[in-house]
């Protein structure tokens, strides 16, 4: 039994071929470009050349090979690691925004143009791309939280550390507590993809499922690390922003590939009311499924 | 940020349990032998515990000389799960199954655990927690109840409070002072198992806000323990107390006590199902996604023998805070429904009254969220 109980993620060094290496570069693309790219003519051109890559390469038959799968686990440190520094993504915005200091009613390139990326007509390539996301996502929270709880470290009122104050630390706790939900889901999802691939048929359920504790955990990791940074959060000079309009953007994006927050939520509940139980719907979405090899 | 939840897959084996533990519930409720109601801190019947002993689901993990079967704890996970998911009458040996063994186990003598162990595991006797007192509740290390060493045991001195099913209970195991509380206050405590039927102590009822008398007050005057029932170590009770930790917070419990009132509603869907009622089972479904993939996960740590209290913690204060909230979410529904059923109402009326209880046993939310900013580093 000790031996066969290892997490999902961290399994054996895998074998990999081209197709494999290829979907990995292509995800990782496919992100970089997506979140770096301002909202332009050279933007939207980028796009629909990773989409016209995707299309001539088979980005869909690379999905159901069982090395491409695999390739994910490589995939996710890659998006993980780009939305944590979230460095280009700075420079995205200050090109959309030509470095003014626009609010977001003058200049809606901040924040609404940022997310009309709409879903691809692939359902599995629309698949893969809530799944990473989802990555994003998390990365992003943990770097506003990293931010939040040094600063409250560092910062001083009233003669002592903003960490020693109780209701500081509560409000923290309870966004590392949504963002902790958020990643065990969302590694839950990456672990069904890894798994059984972008046809399961359980992972749009997870990923339904992702979109809203995720939605839900960003409003409590945006309100409480603005709440905590004071005015200096609210700002072009302090990093805290740019994680904050990756969370806005990614989050509409991702409910978008999921046809919307209410649309997840019903389709998960009608799984609940046709197996005539919510805690058997809960069950059978975790119950691993058969690897597709 | 060092939070980290690895992914496990439950083994086949243990999702081969489920179908098992689902057969036998389904035949227990066929039977008419109870009702679904109440939950692991309440729903008592000691007969439902010896069925479940004969079937070699109490201590299932533990060693076979103790009475156990060696299964795995993910294995237990799943029985638990099942039982508190149907809400079934778990309540008489839930303790004793979930930590006083484990404790034994780990700290116990070997003439202990012979002798308490297999008992356990029949359902044969059961344990309360002996921690708060009236001037202890969440501040344990501030405890007063006093154990003097004599001729061949301990004398206790002091009061417990809070004691669930003192009454029917067989033991309790007593956390108290024998030594020098030091800097830290932790040290100087230690745990004894003391028989809660010895003349030498009063339990005295408490009745809860529901009308049901679960609580107890334990008065120990001059009550004598042989040193056969230290548990452990003198002084290393506070080590102790902290081992049972992880196992108290992080499981199944901590997340479906509200489980009844979401089940009721969904059944009272009706052919059309309210398009509110379909998103509030959705978003149910999904939280419940992720707590359930932490839960495992600490339960699969554990079984590595790692410690994950802060973790564990964690689970609780989001778990609980989440119960809390799903009954304000299918109360507001109740007009959505095509007939209020009456386990709909019976569940509402039950889970609205006890729900304070949920955010306050095995550790209140301020001191779980005291925990969680200790591990992210803030204080």
């Amino acid at each position: 039994m000790t031996g066969t109980l290892q997490p999902v993620l961290s399994a054996d060094p895998m074998v990999r071929d081209a197709a494999g290496r290829a979907f990995t570069d292509l995800a990782a693309d496919w992100f970089r470009h997506e979140a770096t790219s301002p909202d332009d003519g050279a933007r939207t051109q980028k796009r629909r050349s990773v989409l016209d890559a995707v299309a001539e390469l088979g980005f869909a038959d690379a999905l159901a090979s069982p090395d491409a799968r695999e390739a994910w686990v490589d995939a996710a440190t890659i998006i993980r690691a780009q939305a944590r520094s979230a460095a280009p993504i700075d420079m995205a915005v200050l090109l959309a925004t030509g470095d003014r200091p626009a609010s977001i009613a003058g200049d809606p390139s901040v924040y609404e143009c940022a997310i009309d990326a709409g879903a691809p007509a692939d359902a599995q390539a629309a698949i893969a791309l809530a799944l990473g996301r989802c990555l994003q996502i998390c990365a992003a929270m943990e770097a506003a939280l990293d931010l939040s709880l040094q600063y409250v470290r560092d910062r001083k009122q009233f003669g002592r550390p903003l960490a020693s104050f109780q209701a500081i630390q509560h409000s923290l706790a309870i966004a590392a507590e949504e963002l902790a939900a958020s990643t065990a889901l969302s590694d839950l999802a990456l672990a069904c993809m890894v798994r059984e691939g972008c046809a399961s048929v359980r992972l749009p359920g997870l990923l339904d499922a992702a979109a809203l504790v995720l939605g839900h955990a960003i409003d409590v990791v945006y309100d409480a690390s603005h709440q905590v940074h004071g005015a200096i959060g609210f700002t072009r000079e302090y990093p805290l922003h740019r994680h904050s309009l990756n969370l806005l953007r990614w989050r509409d994006h991702l409910h978008r590939l999921r046809s919307g927050e209410l649309r997840s939520a019903e389709r998960l509940g009608d799984a609940a009311l046709q197996a005539q139980g919510v805690w058997s719907t809960v069950t059978a979405l975790m119950k691993p499924g058969d690897r597709h090899d | 940020m060092n939070l980290h939840f690895p992914i496990f897959e439950l083994p086949a084996g243990a999702e081969a349990l489920r179908g098992e533990v689902r057969e036998f519930i389904a035949a227990e409720r066929r039977a008419g032998l109870w009702q679904r109601g109440g939950d692991f801190a309440t729903h008592y019947d000691p007969a439902f515990s010896r069925r479940l002993g004969a079937r070699g689901w109490l201590g299932m993990t533990w060693p076979r000389p103790y009475g156990g079967q060696e299964r795995s704890t993910l294995e237990r996970l799943v029985l638990t799960e099942e039982l508190i998911a149907a809400n079934a009458p778990i309540a008489a040996h839930w303790i004793a199954d979930r930590q006083s063994g484990p404790l034994l186990l780990r700290y116990g003598s070997e003439a202990q655990r012979r002798e308490f162990l297999p008992r356990i595991a029949r359902g044969e006797i059961f344990f309360s927690i002996g921690m708060s007192e009236p001037d202890s509740g969440s501040d344990l290390a501030s405890v007063r109840t006093r154990a003097v060493k004599v001729d061949g045991g301990w004398r206790i001195d002091g009061r417990k409070l809070w004691t669930s099913f003192a009454h029917l209970n067989h033991y309790a195991i007593v956390l108290a002072r024998t030594g020098h509380a030091g800097e830290s206050r932790h040290e100087g405590l230690s745990q004894f198992i003391v028989d809660l039927k010895a003349g030498d102590l009063e339990v005295r009822p408490i009745v809860n806000m529901a009308g049901q008398r679960e609580f107890n007050e334990v008065v120990f005057s001059d009550s004598f323990v042989p040193d056969e029932r230290l548990v452990g170590e003198p002084g290393n009770g506070w080590r102790q107390v902290t081992s049972e930790l992880a196992y108290e917070r992080s499981g199944p419990e901590r997340y479906l006590s509200f489980i009844r009132l979401a089940e009721a509603a969904l059944q009272c869907a009706g052919a059309r199902p309210s398009p509110r009622l379909r998103e509030a089972l959705g978003r149910t479904v999904a939280k419940l996604i992720a707590l359930r993939s932490m839960s495992i996960a600490v339960a699969a740590l554990l079984h590595k023998g790692a410690m994950p209290n802060l973790e564990a913690s964690l689970i609780k204060d989001l778990g609980t805070a989440f119960e809390r909230e799903q009954v304000g979410v299918y109360r507001a529904l109740r007009t959505e429904l095509a007939v209020p059923s009456a386990e709909y109402l019976s569940a509402l009326a039950e889970t609205t009254i006890y729900a304070p209880s949920w955010t306050l046993r095995g550790g209140t939310r301020e001191i779980l969220r005291g925990i969680v900013a200790r591990g992210l580093g803030m204080r």
